[in-house]
């Protein structure tokens, strides 16, 4: 295998396929800043232009597209407050506020540190070990699935100060989710006749809306006294401290996110979500995370690089995409007339070991890429907010236009914005809608899943050990709060 | 508006119907829209690169042509843009079978009686498969397990309404029994639940199911084509037919124009598909995916695509779906 490695390597050295990495995570970068399109969507576009290319070197390039856009879609998350992403929603809520506090430059190195670390070792994991943990991937299904999310919707509401205001944001994302169309049987419901509901409504527009719009309408409310986010040189870097209060994080944000991006159903976003609220756990200083804990952005931004990384585990190995990006990299492997299933590691060993070879070097590049532009970048937010609104303003109605190429989108983004500051004005957080969003499909079409795959039983949840175990977590995560308060009165 | 449209539709096929035998042809100008109702990478979108690629590079089509994915709803978004732009002459909509059972199932106006037929192309077999461990032999065990207990046997497919479930409810109606269908959001969450030994069924492409079987994660039962094929392993497999469950049913993909084309741009273009899918490059494609490819050109189009879609709502009709 080591041999095998090396081979890849000797590929993904050439000077071609140097070239091509090199200008996948570029564009990566690009797409992933750029909030509503994404790398899936990026992919896609330039799918046709790979035909031309070997197809090794083709899908090095479009996987550097694939994480480069993991490392991308901090920037937009921590600067201005606009997630480009579902797996973002979590970095931008301590990575902003760490560049409230002057600390950008620090949060975007750490971020790029983080998803180095920990996405080299998830191509390590694919390289090592892909058809076992690919069969682990298996094990998770319908019931697993739903209690995953519904463990991180009860999780949700422990995001921000007051519970009831999170679970009623929370409550709030479900409700939004439920608009559009019943995820099992195909039928229309709660649409109020309006042809852009049909389809319902997506993770875009709202966290674009809730975000990015809503602050800037904070703002005007405040025009006069918005002064520029002071940011001295010193506070730009990474300290000792910073340095130590991350490593654990990166180290278990990347196995969390290893693993829940190997289960085909799951995505960075509820990676990023599980890593950053086990992080709270294990932290010495819970109370931080939410205004601006640098091992909270670690924990969330190392979690979903790896997680961008595992996706390919099942793809490789199974043929099952395990995320949208990885579906289009299935899609040209297939467009290159390469067959991905069971078979590919072993009919096509020199693409496998080629791009698995790849990955590290392209995220050498990105770390290489990130890391010198972090100040850079974060003395963007010394230009006055009046001057950066309209920006922010363009960025978000550009990015949710070109998300589904139709007005209808900016529109509903609009009133997100609209939403999204009338919460800030109640201060309810914000992050718990958007989390409940993104983790409602999957809760509710793995729990109607779930109950045909058991022809009706409950009983599914407790007879399937993984199924056990994670359901006790969820009682566990329900009853802890309701102990620690009857302890608390005498 | 519905009334507009209908109208659109009786004129378009009147058209159709009168300049179909002088196969007067005309070139369109400019860009070219390919309108995908699927994500990129969903079959749909893998067949459309492909043959734009073809056309393209061969020269076959000088015109420049991009893959434009208006995905979700059922390709809704993607029909509903194309229905839009009666008498365009640069987009053209994919056709898969989504574009033929969500109007069923929503209650909306069919779009294939709508939209110009071009072409009718490529055609994928499907087989059922079961687990590796299974007990069953053939697809009269599986029957004889349905009927002894009904709904124990459990299907993992695709979209509710899509493919996998029509498949399903044309095995229900030959067999005269009852399975429960459980409907994924990809075919590949699909092929999740049943490689996890989770369900006894899962339908496959011949491509598909073939890597599974050579794998060892899947058992075949069955094709649900009308012969076996010839290819050496694939050619013990058989029909579903000569084992007495009469269900033949085939995966199918096609092109049409906007309503009111005009006859002589469709009749070029159906031209240019003929031209690509007559090139070594897609021919050696279709061996490869073990992909048919009968042709079938605008009112012959148009006659197989009205048949599929009375396939299409009987099924529909049959497991409650269609309103």
């Amino acid at each position: 295998m080591i041999e095998a490695l090396l081979q890849g390597f000797s590929v993904a050295m050439m000077p071609e396929n140097l070239l091509f990495i090199f200008i996948g995570v570029l564009i990566g970068q690009v797409v992933g800043a750029l909030p509503g399109v994404g790398p899936a969507a990026g992919m896609a576009l330039l799918l046709p232009l790979t035909f031309g290319l070997e197809p090794v070197t083709a899908i090095m390039m479009l996987a550097g597209i694939m994480y480069g856009g993991q490392y991308g879609g901090t920037l937009t998350s921590v600067l201005i407050n606009v997630p480009g992403e579902a797996s973002g929603v979590m970095t931008a809520m301590d990575g902003h506020a760490m560049a409230r506090q002057g600390r950008a430059g620090a949060a975007l190195a750490i971020a790029a540190i983080g998803s180095f670390i920990a996405g080299l070792g998830a191509v390590l994991a694919v390289a090592v070990i892909t058809p076992p943990l690919a069969s682990i991937g298996l094990k998770f299904n319908a019931p697993e699935y739903f209690l995953l999310a519904l463990l991180g919707v009860i999780a949700v509401g422990s995001l921000g100060d007051a519970p009831i205001r999170s679970l009623l944001a929370g409550v709030l994302g479900l409700l939004i989710a439920l608009v559009g169309v019943d995820p099992l049987t195909g039928t229309p419901r709660l649409n109020f006749g309006i042809p852009a509901l049909y389809q319902g409504i997506d993770f875009i527009p709202v966290a674009i809306g809730v975000f990015g719009i809503a602050e800037v309408l904070h703002s005007l409310e405040r025009s006069e006294k918005v002064e520029p986010i002071r940011t001295r040189l010193k506070d730009m870097w990474l300290t000792s401290q910073d340095w130590a209060a991350c490593r654990f994080s990166i180290l278990r944000g990347g196995v969390i996110g290893l693993f829940v991006g190997i289960m085909p159903g799951a995505g960075a976003s509820v990676a990023s979500l599980l890593s950053y609220l086990t992080e709270r756990k294990f932290s010495k200083h819970p109370e931080r995370f939410g205004s601006g804990a640098i091992d909270g952005v670690a924990a969330a931004e190392s979690a979903n690089n790896a997680a961008s990384h595992g996706a390919l585990i099942p793809m490789l190995s199974l043929g099952i995409p395990g995320s949208a990006s990885s579906a289009v990299l299935l899609a040209a492997l297939i467009l290159h007339g390469i067959k991905p299933g069971p078979m590919l590691m072993s009919t096509e060993s020199a693409l496998v070991w080629g791009l698995i070879a790849s990955m590290v070097v392209g995220n050498l590049f990105l770390l290489i890429l990130n890391l010198p532009m972090a100040p850079v970048f974060a003395a963007l937010l010394r230009v006055p907010y009046v001057y950066l609104a309209p920006g922010i303003l363009v960025i978000s109605l550009v990015g949710a236009y070109a998300a589904t190429l139709s007005m209808a989108t900016v529109w509903m983004c609009i009133v997100f914005g609209l939403l999204g500051w009338l919460m800030m004005k109640l201060d309810i957080p914000r992050a718990p809608l958007v989390l409940a969003l993104v983790l409602a499909p999957l809760m509710e079409a793995s729990l109607r899943q779930a109950l045909l795959l058991s022809l009706g039983s409950p009983m599914i949840f407790v007879e399937r050990p993984i199924s056990a175990v994670l359901l006790a977590a969820v009682l566990f995560a329900l009853i802890a709060p309701i102990v620690r308060v009857m302890r608390k009165r005498p | 508006m519905n009334m507009k449209l209908n109208l659109g539709a009786v004129l378009a096929l009147g058209l159709t119907c009168t300049t179909a035998f002088a196969q007067e042809m005309r070139a369109p100008e400019g860009p070219i829209e390919f309108t995908v109702g699927s994500a990129a990478g969903g079959t749909p979108d893998v067949i459309m690169r492909t043959i734009a690629q073809i056309m393209n590079e061969e020269g076959i089509v000088e015109n420049p042509i991009v893959i434009q994915n208006r995905s979700g709803a059922g390709h809704s978004n993607a029909y509903n843009h194309v229905l839009g732009l009666p008498g365009d002459e640069n987009t053209l909509l994919t056709l898969a079978s989504p574009v033929f059972t969500t109007p069923i199932v929503q209650g909306t106006p069919s779009v294939i009686d709508q939209i110009t037929p071009i072409a009718g192309f490529v055609q994928s077999e499907l087989m059922l498969l079961t687990t590796p461990t299974s007990e069953w032999t053939g697809i009269q065990d599986m029957v004889a397990a349905a009927q002894a207990n009904p709904g124990a046997v459990r299907v993992a497919g695709g979209a509710s309404g899509g493919n996998d479930h029509i498949a399903t409810g044309l095995v229900e109606k030959a067999a005269g029994i009852t399975l429960t269908y459980i409907p994924h959001e990809s075919g590949g969450a699909a092929r999740a639940t049943f490689l996890g030994g989770n369900v006894e069924l899962h339908f496959a492409t011949l491509a598909e199911g073939m890597e599974q079987i050579a794998a060892g994660t899947a058992k075949p039962l069955g094709l649900l084509s009308a012969a076996r094929r010839t290819e050496a392993g694939v050619a013990d497999i058989p029909t579903l037919q000569e084992q007495g469950v009469d269900v033949v049913y085939t995966q199918f993909w096609g092109v049409g124009g906007p309503p009111q084309m005009d006859p002589a741009l469709a009749a070029w273009w159906a031209d240019k598909f003929r031209q690509a899918t007559e090139t070594q490059t897609w021919k050696d494609g279709l061996a490869a995916n073990m992909q048919l490819g009968n042709f079938y050109a605008l009112d012959e189009a148009k006659t197989y695509f009205a048949a599929e879609q009375d396939t299409f709502r009987a099924v529909l009709t049959q497991i409650g779906l269609a309103k």
